[in-house]
């Protein structure tokens, strides 16, 4: 299963809670916030435990921690371009999801949805707000950064030094040591990506696959 | 509102039914001015129950008392809808209390007639918010009645009726949170009772009889024995072993999987379904058609919902194709109609989907989708139209989500303004992510035309500019690349690439490619083989001869 929705390092006892019922029960609300506290110290994502905590607030509005909403949402902003942002925005109520702070974390997300990158970046360190929203999630920068390095490298095998930049938002040194980090190569200008399975773009001709069981009958009448 | 008052007004107007009863009652085109205007001549019809009628309750009773589940299943499947037809198609069934007489006052069947009588109203009239409580409370005598019994209890219903018991349970929820949303119009008396009965048909008590539901059955230790294997009987217990309770619980698992999806929690809805295998073949869902239908229904809308479009896909068409096959088998009655319309907002869905992520559909279905939908896929691929039809279509083909709280009545500004109404709420978010992919289709229509191309010359018949584009091609390739469903439960799988057309940037230059799917050589051999084996076959006996 995709990791953020079973991450290998969720405790047993979470596990348990969001197999059973005991995830409806208010009173493990606490116990879920800790473990999204830990999630946001150590720079890992279990939307699938976070979730839990929206259904409990949702079942139970009086419960609602704003700032654990938000760094739910903060944290679901450095899963994209997976959809949990959306899946918890589903959970909220309408009244949290046309206020701040969420409206903000919203426009943040469009910019990502969209790849406009280095708008997102302009947006992002333009107004001391959003460093504040994220300020709780450990790491978030260098996690935004590694899914835009995800669809960059989906996408391009050679990608010009300035717009790469602006991408990352990323300089001189900083930027030679991501590059070098990924596995890409930088020379003349331009920053080659290694050739992967999606980004090769192969014309592939689909053959079929014959299955053992079709043939069956014509080696049981070979044997006759 | 006591039915016993009501016994007493009967008398009182026992002199207008004789005006009523000269009314041929099957006539459709009965005034209804008059009836309407006439109310206590309704109440004296619930009370002169036809003699037909009256037998019929007879009959069902003895069943009941009998376990007679195959004279049940006709009763329920035929009779019941027969009798509606001819002396309640506007009006509800007697009310159980005059019911009561005929059948020794017996509980359990007062009960279960309940079930019956509230679906009808429900289903056929305006159910009041009397109606909304009394049915509520007749459920949760029902359920009671099964699970906290002193043991299981001997009770057996057909298939059908059990299905038709969770849906209705979960159909009347939902029913009700749309009612108490809409506070405007509600008169002092009704907000009264809101106000003052939180809990009835809150989630925390429809979740309670679901989760019940399934412990009690043993459902989830009875669907792993039959994946891993093991004693069946040992881990079903004596009350799993029941079929009642067995298949109780089986269709809470479904009924979960669409509480959750109408209180927008799409994971964990599908998280429902990890001890059910989909793809078996004899699956337990499939023993109820409407059970059968719904079941994928909210699996793809699900997996659209998570961006998974080709696994909505592919429920979709699974379940159209099997909707297709079997139309001869269901064209009658109420379930007819229901599986047609769950069909056509599937249909829907799925021109949604297929849009969003271009995919060969099977032969009769995509022939099926050009004719229901032509229209509104055209629409749908062009930037300036599109968002408007995939509303349009959304709001057809969406459950009816759920608020789960109701507005908070003791705040006296709520009274005044409009809720939201929970679907609009759905439909911007989903509306919202449709937006980004609105130029998809067009890119795509221009790199099926080239093996290489400018980014310059792209972007000018796009009318955008280059680095417009560059982004632009980044979601194309990031929403190409998709979780999909390989082995294991619904929610895992893969990232697979779902497009037929792939490309790369380098520098100013897009790399095109497609890929095509190669003739199918096998199945014209094997055929040919067997030919081949016949025809030496035949000469080898007239060598013998």
């Amino acid at each position: 299963m995709s990791t953020r929705l079973n991450p290998s390092t969720r405790p047993e006892v979470i596990q348990s809670l969001i197999d059973g019922v005991d995830r409806y029960n208010p009173d493990n609300v606490s116990i879920l916030e800790e473990h999204l506290a830990a999630q946001c110290t150590n720079r890992e994502v279990d939307t699938m435990a976070n979730l839990a905590i929206l259904k409990l607030y949702q079942f139970n509005t009086h419960l609602t921690n704003d700032q654990v909403v938000n760094n739910i949402l903060v944290k679901a902003l450095t899963t994209l371009p997976e959809p949990d942002f959306n899946l918890c925005l589903y959970m909220l109520n309408e009244q949290m999801v046309s206020e701040e702070p969420v409206t903000r974390l919203l426009a943040l997300q469009d910019l990502l949805e969209q790849c406009k990158y280095s708008e997102f970046w302009d947006t992002y360190e333009r107004d001391d707000i959003y460093k504040e929203l994220t300020a709780e999630v450990l790491g978030f920068e260098d996690a935004i950064r590694a899914n835009i390095a995800g669809a960059v490298a989906m996408t391009f095998q050679a990608i010009e030094v300035p717009r790469l930049e602006k991408y990352l938002s990323l300089k001189g040194q900083a930027l030679v040591d991501f590059v070098k980090a990924q596995g890409w190569t930088e020379a003349n200008g331009m920053v080659t990506i290694p050739v992967n399975k999606d980004n090769e773009a192969k014309t592939t001709v689909l053959t079929e696959n014959i299955r053992f069981e079709q043939l069956t009958k014509i080696i049981g009448h070979s044997n006759e | 509102m006591s039915s016993y008052q009501e016994f007493e007004d009967e008398n009182v107007a026992s002199e207008v039914d004789l005006v009523v009863s000269a009314y041929p009652v099957q006539d459709d085109g009965l005034d209804e001015e008059l009836l309407s205007a006439d109310q206590t001549s309704q109440q004296y019809q619930e009370v002169q129950i036809p003699e037909v009628v009256k037998n019929f309750i007879l009959f069902f009773h003895r069943n009941i008392l009998e376990n007679n589940v195959y004279e049940l299943h006709s009763i329920y499947e035929h009779t019941f809808n027969k009798l509606t037809e001819k002396f309640y198609a506007k009006e509800s069934w007697p009310e159980p209390e005059a019911i009561s007489p005929l059948v020794n006052d017996d509980q359990v069947f007062l009960t279960l007639y309940r079930e019956l009588y509230y679906r009808h109203i429900y289903s056929r009239l305006q159910p009041t918010i009397e109606h909304r409580f009394h049915s509520y409370e007749n459920y949760c005598d029902l359920f009671n009645y099964i699970l906290n019994s002193d043991g299981p209890v001997a009770l057996e219903l057909p298939n059908q009726w059990l299905w038709d018991i969770i849906d209705e349970f979960i159909y009347q929820f939902q029913s009700f949170c749309n009612f108490r949303n809409r506070i405007k119009n509600k008169s002092e008396e009704e907000l009264a009772l809101l106000r003052d009965n939180p809990q009835i048909w809150s989630c925390y008590s429809v979740l309670n009889v679901l989760y019940s539901l399934i412990q009690k059955s043993r459902i989830t230790e009875q669907l792993l024995v039959s994946k891993n294997g093991g004693d069946l009987l040992e881990a079903a217990g004596e009350y799993g072993s029941r079929p009642l309770y067995k298949m109780l619980g089986y269709f809470s698992i479904v009924g979960l999987l669409r509480v959750h999806c109408l209180l927008g929690d799409f994971t964990l809805a599908l998280k429902m379904m990890d001890n059910i295998e989909l793809n078996k073949k004899q699956a337990l869902f499939a023993r109820v058609t409407a059970c059968h239908v719904t079941t994928y229904y909210y699996v793809g809308f699900a997996y659209m919902m998570m961006r998974r479009y080709a696994d909505a896909i592919k429920a979709f068409s699974h379940i159209l194709v099997f909707i297709n096959r079997t139309k001869q088998y269901h064209t009658r009655s109420y379930q007819h109609d229901q599986i047609n319309k769950k069909g056509d907002q599937m249909y829907a869905l799925l021109a949604m989907c297929v849009t969003l992520c271009p995919t060969r559909l099977d032969e009769n279905i995509h022939s099926q989708l050009r004719e229901k939908y032509a229209e509104q896929s055209n629409k749908m691929a062009r930037p300036d139209e599109a968002l408007a039809v995939f509303e349009d279509l959304f709001m057809f083909a969406c459950p009816k989500f759920i608020s789960p709280n109701g507005p908070n009545l003791d705040d006296p500004n709520v009274l005044s303004t409009t809720p939201f109404e929970p679907v609009q709420r759905y439909s911007k978010i989903f509306m919202n992510d449709v937006q980004h992919s609105l130029l998809l289709p067009t890119l795509r229509s221009y790199l099926k035309l080239y093996s290489t191309m400018g980014v310059d010359k792209l972007a000018s018949f796009l009318e955008i500019d280059s680095e417009q584009l560059r982004q632009l091609l980044m979601v194309a390739k990031t929403r190409s690349r998709q979780v999909k469903w390989v082995q294991g439960t619904l929610l895992e799988g893969e990232m697979t690439a779902t497009s037929d057309l792939d490309f790369c940037l380098k520098g100013e230059m897009i790399h095109i490619s497609e890929s095509k799917v190669g003739r199918r050589y096998g199945d014209w051999f094997l055929r040919n083989i067997s030919k081949f084996q016949d025809i030496l076959a035949g000469l080898e006996l007239t060598v013998k001869a």
